[in-house]
């Protein structure tokens, strides 16, 4: 068996933990801070229930790319990607350091309270990088705003209009709209 | 407002401009380089100058900094939203973040 040579390094290991408080924080699950630290999953577990004061959620990642080209998340993707690239390409901050500026600023930009859920989640964040470099899906210009959105990397993407430009007509009138609306009917009758 | 006034108060918003971006790069440059939309030069260039060569700078007639929409169409578009002031946003966000820097 090989020995790592590599000695543990106290700095190295805060700096790790700083990092895992930090994505914590901003609502990542388990399997990222596994992907991206290299802190054992004992610690991380013990880390995130000191933080959050819950148990980290079980279950498999969110893994289909079909969510992000839905009306509201694609909007609020394409928000993350464009702010995330023009980090990467003009900030020299690269990897997870970019995501978590990045997605910083996306809460930042659409006005997050931290009590509602953003649309957006850390780990979907995460996970839209990743199906970006794996070219699933890409970034591509809306042929009337010129605003780059994410679309499938596999579809007929010639004259795209992006869902800000063309708003489809059912677009945001989902259930829990509706029982808002409702509720304030309720409130002024 | 006099022809006085005016560049007075232009010298102000100069002034106030290169001290915000200058406290923003020095508070997180990578955040400030994309608030500011500005390259990694400039930013470097602002974080290091100091107090009198910003008074210097600022004390122009002209506005320093330049406006980020040179397409007058989009910005007509974003201006006419008058349903939701979120989408507006959202809209200009990805527009601005698209931009080179």
């Amino acid at each position: 068996m090989e020995k790592t040579i590599v000695k543990k390094s106290v700095v190295a290991e805060a700096e790790q933990i700083q990092l895992a408080i930090q994505m914590i924080n901003l609502g990542a699950r388990l399997q990222l801070l596994e992907t991206q630290t290299n802190l054992s999953r004992e610690r991380l577990i013990k880390l995130y229930k000191e933080l959050k004061g819950v148990s980290p959620p079980k279950g498999m990642l969110p893994f289909s790319t079909d969510w992000f080209l839905t009306w509201q998340p694609n909007i609020h993707s394409s928000i993350f990607l464009n702010i995330y690239n023009y980090l990467v390409k003009n900030a020299q901050v690269k990897d997870i350091t970019a995501i978590i500026k990045a997605y910083s600023l996306y809460l930042q930009q659409i006005g997050h309270d931290s009590e509602a859920e953003p649309v957006l989640s850390m780990t979907r964040a995460w996970t839209l990088v990743r199906f970006v470099d794996s070219k699933m899906l890409k970034m591509h210009a809306c042929s009337c705003c010129s605003g780059k959105f994410v679309v499938n990397a596999y579809d007929l993407n010639q004259n795209y209009h992006c869902n800000l430009c063309h708003i489809p007509s059912r677009a945001g009138k989902t259930k829990k709209s509706k029982e808002l609306a409702y509720k304030l009917v309720s409130v002024v009758a | 407002m006099s022809e006085n006034e005016m560049m007075s108060e232009i010298k102000d918003a100069n002034l106030n401009y290169l001290m915000l971006a200058q406290q923003m790069i020095r508070a997180d440059k990578a955040t400030a380089i994309f608030r500011l939309g500005i390259s990694t030069d400039i930013a470097d260039l602002l974080e290091g100058l100091s107090n009198l060569q910003i008074l210097k700078l600022s004390s122009s007639n002209m506005m320093l900094a330049r406006f980020r929409f040179e397409d007058g169409a989009i910005l007509s578009m974003l201006t006419d939203y008058t349903k939701d002031r979120a989408l507006a946003n959202s809209h200009t966000a990805i527009l601005l973040s698209g931009q080179e820097a």
